[in-house]
């Protein structure tokens, strides 16, 4: 091809262009088949119900981690108060099963739009912050609401929780969470693709790397940015309403825990923030870390001590992420290691 | 009683307003000159704490002479966190020293938690209940000896900055780190003893702050916060502002408190969050220490 053609050639392509052609496409039908795997999971021989519990709390981190990766990855705001909408999504929930005698999906739905609604509300005006300031908004903002749940008896039963009907017929629940799960984050992938393919996904980026610029160009940033908030706020407030009923209780200190945000932001780096793929790889390999280093060093207690020194190695050595090591764009070394150092310190 | 509980209100206001101030200035600093956010702050202030409480129970030193060691400990902490951990990603994005502080936290209220245990535990010195009163008013010996060592030390920590070379060092790499650079600052050193002056100050807030309180390892993250909605009431990295935003917030708090008991941090919050809607750069926006 000469260079001229090269020129011509159209930015966008279509979905199967190349799709399974080197290193990239065996990646890619690797992970199909793990999706397939996990597709098939629930019917396979060794699928007892602690595996089938783990995956189903992986595959609901994996869609947080993406609903996150949309506000935190592509528009480079650091939301630092995404439990507030998995709060939201499991209170109303859980208040609609219980206060309204909705059945689960519409109930589903309207904490949902209640998580999404809220983020509308909230980031009108907190998206206008910057850096820090947006971050500890967001978390100010988190804190209040588990607060204002907790402290608000007679609407939300504050310290004695709602207790939600158990799912019938029973003994299918493990199996009906676990693919409501993998549907909510094979979904949010999904979403994330087509976004990306939009005139939305563009603004998400152009936001992140220039504000002002993409402002002057002619981008909606607000809306951009609102929307950013409003999806990972769908996102986040599914997964709450999944879990609210999974667990069958909702308790303010359970679903405002400042963990499940910092969870689903250290699945996302892990995996790598701005991919698409990054997130819900990145659950998993928080949930292994986890995991391993809770098996070599058994002392529950300082459970909270090895995600914080997980958090910490991560930040200093790979903050982009594992995803450039496993698609091969760089390979494992102490000079890989030492790169970000050599960039950042002073 | 209506109008005792008010004035014992303000007087409570004013006695904290010195407190905040100490745990805020240090926040201040750090953010100031680093441009991070210290979300460990509170966690230094909790071992600084700690520190005293272990020194009164175990060997009996008085919680006032304590003070200083406390200080000390918690200043060769921090500049050594500074200097070989956080200065390693000092200027990556936001996102990484946001999150590398918050892991510092949780990492040290874990730790603390696993040895010391969760209990509330207290400093009882033999004069801890003295006071005197005005009126109706109480007014305790140590809240007001606490009040004032907070303004002397708030006091210093302007004198060293605006009259010492080494504080004059520390602004100017806040206002322009390639021109203090030019000039033969150190960068790393300078740093490192920036962030070890704020965990000190934070330490010395949490000594002052055992005397008065109970304490738990999970104490901190409240100051965190309020440090944090202090400087955005007062404005970045000066110091009559963060005074005139701890008392401002210190009033906010405590009649919150009285008033609404149960949503005493959501309200504080709030007044945040609605801060930083009005203004949104903070109410000074100032992005360096002067």
């Amino acid at each position: 091809m000469s260079d001229r053609e090269k020129k011509k050639a159209p930015l966008q392509y279509s979905l199967f262009d190349g799709l399974f052609q080197g290193r990239q496409g065996v990646l890619l039908g690797l992970f199909t088949l793990f999706l397939i795997f996990l597709a098939i999971f629930p019917f396979l021989s060794f699928a007892s119900g602690f595996w089938l519990n783990t995956l189903t709390l992986i595959l609901l981190l994996a869609a947080m981690a993406i609903g996150w990766n949309f506000i935190g990855g592509y528009t480079g705001y650091a939301a630092f108060g995404n439990v507030a909408f998995f709060g939201f999504g499991a209170y109303g929930t859980g208040l609609s099963m219980t206060k309204l005698g909705l059945s689960f999906f519409p109930s589903l739905l309207i904490g949902a739009l209640a998580a999404m609604l809220f983020a509308i509300v909230m980031g009108l005006p907190i998206l206008r912050l910057k850096g820090h300031y947006f971050a500890i908004a967001t978390v100010a903002i988190a804190t209040a609401m588990g607060e204002i749940a907790d402290s608000w008896t007679s609407f939300t039963g504050g310290a004695a929780g709602i207790t939600l009907p158990f799912f019938d017929p029973i003994e299918w629940s493990g199996q009906f969470f676990y693919y409501m799960s993998l549907l909510l984050a094979v979904g949010g992938l999904l979403l994330t693709w087509f976004i990306l393919n939009r005139k939305m996904g563009y603004s998400w980026i152009a936001i992140r790397e220039d504000e002002d610029a993409a402002n002057m160009m002619g981008i909606n940033t607000t809306w951009a940015k609102v929307m950013a908030f409003a999806l990972s706020a769908l996102m986040a407030g599914l997964a709450g309403g999944i879990y609210a009923y999974w667990k069958t209780f909702v308790l303010a200190e359970e679903v405002f825990k400042i963990e499940y945000t910092l969870q689903m932001i250290l699945a996302a780096v892990l995996g790598g923030t701005g991919t698409i793929f990054g997130p819900f790889i990145g659950a998993f390999i928080y949930y292994i870390l986890i995991t391993l280093l809770v098996f070599f060093l058994p002392v529950g207690q300082l459970h909270a001590t090895i995600l914080g020194t997980i958090i910490i190695l991560v930040m200093v050595f790979t903050p982009k992420g594992l995803m450039d090591f496993i698609s091969g764009r760089k390979k494992i070394s102490i000079n890989s290691l030492l790169e970000n150092i050599r960039t950042y310190r002073v | 009683m209506e109008s005792l509980q008010f004035t014992q209100g303000i007087v409570n206001a004013i006695l904290l307003s010195g407190t905040l101030a100490l745990v805020a200035i240090g926040f201040s600093i750090v953010w100031g000159i680093l441009n991070i956010i210290n979300l460990a702050h509170g966690a230094f202030l909790m071992v600084g704490a700690y520190i005293t409480y272990w020194l009164f129970t175990l060997y009996g030193i008085d919680p006032f002479l304590s003070l200083p060691i406390s200080m000390a400990i918690m200043f060769v902490v921090g500049y050594l966190v500074q200097r070989y951990l956080i200065n390693m990603v000092i200027r990556a994005p936001l996102l990484v020293t946001f999150l590398l502080t918050f892991a510092l936290e949780i990492v040290i209220i874990n730790l603390a938690t696993f040895f010391w245990k969760g209990d509330l535990r207290s400093v009882t010195p033999d004069y801890a209940g003295l006071g005197f009163s005005l009126g109706n008013v109480q007014v305790p010996y140590v809240r007001l000896a606490a009040f004032f060592i907070s303004l002397i030390l708030t006091g210093l920590l302007h004198v060293f900055m605006t009259y010492t070379k080494t504080g004059n060092a520390i602004r100017a790499t806040g206002m322009d780190i390639d021109a203090a650079r030019l000039q033969g600052v150190r960068i790393p050193q300078t740093y490192a003893l920036t962030y070890a002056l704020g965990t000190a100050l934070a330490a010395g807030a949490g000594t002052l702050i055992s005397i008065s309180f109970p304490i738990d390892p999970t104490m901190g993250g409240a100051y965190t916060l309020r440090a944090f909605v202090i400087c955005v009431l007062g404005g970045l990295g000066s110091i009559p502002g963060v005074m005139m935003g701890s008392v401002v917030f210190a009033f906010i708090e405590v009649f919150s408190g009285i008033w609404f008991p149960s949503l005493k941090d959501a309200i504080a919050l709030l007044v945040l969050v609605l801060v930083l809607i009005v203004r949104p750069s903070g109410i000074a926006g100032k992005a360096f220490y002067h």
